[in-house]
């Protein structure tokens, strides 16, 4: 009896340190991420958001093949007009943020407790979801552009400080980035319940107007 | 010494004996039942095609990418020509350099910081703190949020250049970096005065939580100084389409 029971206590010690091993590997493994480990509901969330930028790239490489081919035949004729660099001129310019610019797009109201990296995330969804150009009360955000805590419940943007209420104003698409931002479970819907008692209201723009980056 | 009988040798070997299937066993039991716990049939079935699919469009998108810096360069090579034809061609031209090296479509070398952030390797974590140990989206736009805070001139996040329109967008445990797959580890190039980047990222104040998170959970975070770096074009989309200059 005696060698039957140190026999199962040596197999049931095994068995343990068996089972404590895999748990170990398995427990640094999440830490290997790879498309393979993801839900097909977040592969399939990748795919659309991949789907759409390769989209965005054809279109701007559609547009491209015709402005070389255009630029290529003035040049040899001696007839190249500054068309295309001015046109290149007033892309560059809207995309750095140098112009004022108008288009649709969507509205973000904040009244109420908000700090500086709930807006930087905000800022960040809005970019994710299209955003050609974006502004916080009457401040531009640029290419280069940070956040910062401010004084007395305010936000600092590139230094200067932003008291609230804040009115977000971003201009692109603005059926696509209204659904991004108010869909269940996207970001003014976590805001929501993170700031319980400060109020969000998001509304479709057919003109906005968003002042030059300073 | 003491000493071992015969009956005490066979007991030993016939422990030893059980020892190597018991480990066996466990480690299959356990295996099994985590494997259960983790996949769910509908990802044993959609798993493979929506890896592979998601896997094409990405491959899809480098060529793309390749394609448009290709026009970009062939486009500029024309304007450069053109641009010795006239005065107003020539300011023209300088205007639109301007602009481009402003926008990020030019790489830009020089001395700065890199910011490696991982996720813990090494640390023995609970379930509930494997979170904290790795690396979220918000931790590379708080990054590049003191990268710029601290006056830098150019940023890329694993090559891809930061940008106006650059957004970091986390689907699962997938992050998109202007719309490219990647995961850890991340190297964020800041290129900019040394100096003050470094006052910037060693400032207690500044990314509390991610510093807080390398020491207790062993998320990998480190910032280095670095000279000769370089930060990429962007060479993704630039999408100025709804808006128009006023």
């Amino acid at each position: 009896m005696r060698t039957s029971g140190g026999s199962i206590a040596v197999a049931a010690v095994a068995l343990f340190l068996g089972v404590l091993a895999v748990s170990q590997f398995r427990s640094q493994d999440v830490y290997s991420r790879s498309l393979q480990l993801e839900t097909p509901a977040s592969l399939t969330t990748l795919i659309a958001s991949l789907a759409d930028k390769n989209s965005a790239l054809r279109d701007e490489i559609f547009d491209l093949r015709v402005r070389v081919t255009a630029a290529s035949g003035s040049v040899s004729t001696g007839q190249f007009s500054l068309t295309e660099g001015e046109r290149q001129l007033g892309q560059l310019r809207v995309f750095a943020a140098q112009d004022a610019i108008t288009g649709q797009g969507i509205s973000v109201s904040i009244d109420g407790a908000f700090d500086e990296k709930a807006m930087s995330d905000l800022v960040n969804e809005l970019r994710n979801a299209g955003a050609e150009g974006i502004a916080i009360n009457d401040r531009r955000v640029g290419p280069r552009s940070w956040f910062a805590p401010g004084t007395q419940g305010a936000l600092a943007l590139d230094g200067t400080r932003l008291a609230g209420p804040w009115t977000v104003r971003a201009i692109g698409p603005a059926d696509v980035i209204f659904v991004a931002v108010t869909r269940t479970g996207g970001i003014v819907g976590q805001f929501e319940l993170i700031y319980r008692s400060t109020r969000f209201r998001v509304t479709k723009e057919s003109a906005l107007e968003l002042p030059p980056l300073r | 010494m003491a000493h071992v009988t015969p009956v005490q040798r066979q007991h030993l070997a016939n422990g030893l004996a059980l020892l190597i299937p018991a480990l066996l066993f466990g480690f299959l039991v356990s295996a099994q039942w985590q494997t259960q716990l983790e996949r769910s049939s509908l990802a044993v079935r959609y798993n493979a095609p929506l890896t592979e699919a998601a896997q094409s469009l990405q491959n899809e998108q480098n060529a793309l990418k390749a394609q448009l810096a290709e026009l970009r360069k062939q486009l500029d090579s024309i304007q450069a020509n053109a641009s010795t034809q006239t005065d107003a061609s020539r300011s023209l031209q300088a205007r639109i350099d301007d602009l481009k090296a402003r926008a990020g479509l030019t790489a830009v070398a020089g001395d700065g910081v890199i910011i490696s952030l991982d996720d813990a390797k090494q640390t023995a974590v609970n379930a509930k703190d494997v979170d904290k140990s790795i690396c979220h989206a918000t931790d590379l736009t708080d990054i590049v949020n003191t990268a710029w805070r601290g006056g830098a001139q150019a940023v890329a996040i694993n090559d891809e250049r930061i940008v106006g329109t650059s957004s970091v967008y986390c689907v699962g445990s997938t992050i998109m970096v202007n719309g490219t797959l990647m995961s850890p580890p991340f190297q964020i190039v800041v290129i900019g005065r040394q100096d003050q980047l470094l006052g910037a990222f060693e400032d207690p104040a500044q990314l509390r939580d991610i510093k807080q998170r390398s020491e207790v959970h062993g998320l990998g975070f480190r910032v280095s100084r670095a000279s000769q770096l370089r930060a990429p074009e962007y060479n993704g989309a630039l999408n100025v389409r709804a808006a128009q200059p006023k």
